[in-house]
């Protein structure tokens, strides 16, 4: 018999969750094993090429795989914690004893209390052919690119236009990867429109109403057979269409992954709303198991955000508990996590997770307010096409046409209310406003702003432009947010589209900010002729 | 396929090294999964279906599906999307599946 270790807490899950949740207990003395199958840290965090929406104070407006850099490192300077990589947790006992299999020797561990961190697993789709190589899973094409750097495929189908499915689909462009179209069996867009709205301006259709039927191929995908649905999901008779494609991308949900927990015989119940099976659990992320918490998308399906305040509460809850010291500190940074994830969910994209919540039993704070779901403006025909209307556009435009002559000046093309203010943060003129809630539509005080263009770069959903009506007797200047390769150089003519990604006219580069301080996301000013302003989106340089 | 250049990421690939998928000689990098380097080579079919010979490859990419299964150096049933990549490595393809009315 091999001996058992003794443990204080044991961490399972190296992905954002579990990270946060070691350093929450760590930094207050508690001794952490952080065991993670792969043979590194990071999870899902690894493939995040983007900017992260969320407020400030969580690092929103960094991108993933940064915030990922800063978390290990904190992991790795922490003496408190001790990594267990390449070990996969094979069994969770009723005497709490765990196994784990490490370079295939097994040990045995008698952890005080156990955070269980172990993230979701994607939803498969039914359809013909569905078992073809090349199809795969959004992860897998995230994992081959962004991490191996390997390209998936030349041309894929997207399925699925969820925020993974959307950003996958922006990803996959920015890997020199072609993405045929973008499907949605929903009448509207699931994820953010800004991140549509992205991909729309760069040309990739977003098909919604319609579904995949069958894919084509022999021994790999050669293309897909895709169809119309009406209102109540049939198949609209001879709609069916060709697509032309090497894979496609399944981006159709995620589920909470529950199998240790159902193995300690957690109570878990099904929520849709939060993915399917998740562990009924206290706001203190405590499941009906004494001293076993949970955090993360295995608590529920949400972004990555809502996952590492779910580890600081998880890990402060049991630092709370078996700490000595410092209770009154830990127990009022539980509550301002608590308090932070209220203010993530307590926007109309919130209502979803509010309603699974309330399944679970669990209160609604002070900051949820069901009243303030109702949209500002009417977004159907933008959640519906990924184009805002002109309607959208005239609200968010200066009331006077005057504005315009006094210089340059921002536009925010964001029209929906979903937790996100690094626009607001990053304006040095505080001429960007969300009044007070981090949900609420980014406005610009035209009085305020100075057209320097400091935002353009900041946004995550590429929503902010600068537009100079007045460049010139004939032309005009926009500024535009700029993530792809290669470069332009100053004074090259580059291709311009509109919203919906058509062309629209040549225009010639005037600037180029690309330094530290943009990271990666360039502004870019590009002189058109004049009657283009309102319109001018996007551009293409030309290989 | 390699990604050469990307806006955001580089990829700092380890050393060269030489492997083979059903004899044939490859190359790929240390530190990558036996998946990522067949498909940076061309190969998306992995291995077939027991029953119905079906071709089969990379589906989820973190050990979640089984789709990957291959034989490596002789063991089968190796989630190659989760296997890093070793020089010399033995890479065949096998029947993979469970039938279940048998
Ligand atoms: S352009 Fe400059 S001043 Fe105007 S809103 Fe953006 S950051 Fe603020
Ligand atoms: S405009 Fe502001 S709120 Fe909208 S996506 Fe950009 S940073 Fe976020
Ligand atoms: S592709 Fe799913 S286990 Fe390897």
């Amino acid at each position: 018999m091999s001996k058992i270790e003794n443990l204080e807490l044991l961490v399972v899950g190296g992905g954002p969750a579990g990270l946060s949740a070691a350093l929450a207990a760590a930094n207050y003395g508690i001794k952490v094993s952080l065991a993670e199958e792969r043979e590194f840290l990071g999870g899902q965090l690894i493939k995040q090429t983007h900017r992260f929406f969320g407020s400030e104070k969580e690092y929103a407006g960094t991108r993933g795989i940064d915030i990922l850099r800063k978390l290990i490192d904190e992991v790795n300077k922490n003496k408190n914690i001790e990594v267990l990589l390449s070990s996969r947790v094979l069994g969770i006992y009723e005497d709490n004893v765990v196994t784990i299999l490490n370079d295939h020797k097994m040990k045995k561990y008698y952890p005080q209390s156990i955070i269980f961190a172990t993230g979701a697993s994607e939803k498969f789709l039914a359809f013909e052919n569905n078992d073809l190589p090349g199809i795969f899973g959004a992860g897998a094409v995230q994992t081959l690119m962004n991490v191996y750097g390997v390209m998936p495929a030349t041309n894929v189908l997207m399925i699925g236009s969820g925020n993974i499915g959307l950003i996958v689909s922006y990803q996959l462009l920015q890997a020199g990867v072609k993405v045929a179209a973008i499907v949605e069996a929903a009448p509207k867009i699931g994820g953010y429109s800004v991140h549509a709205s992205k991909l729309r301006r760069l040309g990739v259709p977003i098909l919604t109403s319609h579904t995949i039927k069958k894919a084509i191929g022999k021994e790999k995908v050669e293309g897909a057979v895709i169809c119309e649905l009406d209102n109540d999901w049939n198949e609209v008779k001879d709609t069916e269409q060709l697509i032309k494609c090497d894979a496609i991308c399944l981006s159709v949900g995620l589920t909470p992954l529950v199998d240790l927990l159902k193995q300690r015989k957690v109570k878990t119940t099904y929520v849709s709303e939060l993915g399917g099976y998740v562990p009924l659990r206290d706001e203190n992320m405590e499941t009906s198991i004494k001293n076993l918490f949970v955090a993360g998308d295995v608590s529920g399906i949400e972004e990555a955000t809502a996952a590492m305040i779910e580890g600081q509460i998880a890990g402060l809850s049991v630092a709370k508990r078996i700490g000595k010291n410092n209770k009154k500190e830990i127990e009022k940074r539980i509550e301002e996590g608590k308090n932070e994830l209220e203010l993530l969910r307590s926007g109309p994209v919130g209502k979803k997770i509010r309603k699974g919540l309330s399944k679970l039993g669990l209160n609604h704070g002070k900051n949820y307010n069901e009243n303030f779901s109702e949209e500002a403006l009417d977004i159907s025909h933008l959640m519906k096409t990924g184009v805002p209307s002109e309607e959208n556009l005239k609200n968010k435009l200066p009331s006077e046409e005057k504005v315009f002559d006094k210089g340059p000046i921002a536009i925010s093309e964001c029209f929906q209310r979903f937790p996100c203010d690094p626009c607001v943060k990053s304006c040095p003129f505080n001429a960007i406003s969300e009044n007070g809630n981090i949900n609420n539509i980014p406005y610009v005080d035209f009085e305020k702003c100075t057209g320097c263009g400091i935002c353009v770069s900041k946004c995550p959903g590429l929503a902010m432009f600068v537009v100079h009506k007045n460049f010139s007797e004939t032309t005009s200047v926009v500024i535009m947010p700029y993530e792809f390769l290669p470069r332009p150089h100053k004074g090259e003519i580059v291709k311009v589209f509109d919203r919906e990604g058509k062309y629209l006219c040549d225009g010639k580069v005037i600037r180029i900010l690309d330094g530290k301080f943009q990271d990666k996301t360039a502004a870019v000013s590009i002189e058109i002729p004049k009657r283009y302003y309102l319109q001018a989106r996007n551009f293409k340089v030309e290989e | 396929m390699r990604i050469q250049n990307h806006p955001i990421l580089s990829f700092n690939r380890g050393k060269q090294i030489k492997f083979y998928y059903n004899g044939k000689e490859l190359i790929g990098y240390e530190g990558e999964t036996i998946g990522a380097a067949l498909y940076a080579n061309g190969v998306f079919k992995f291995s077939e279906s027991k029953k119905l010979h079906r071709p089969r490859g990379i589906f989820c990419a973190i050990g979640h599906c089984s789709s990957c299964l291959m034989t490596v150096d002789g063991v089968p049933n190796v989630r190659t999307c989760i296997t890093p990549l070793k020089d010399g490595m033995k890479v065949e393809s096998q029947n993979i599946g469970v039938e279940i009315n048998e």
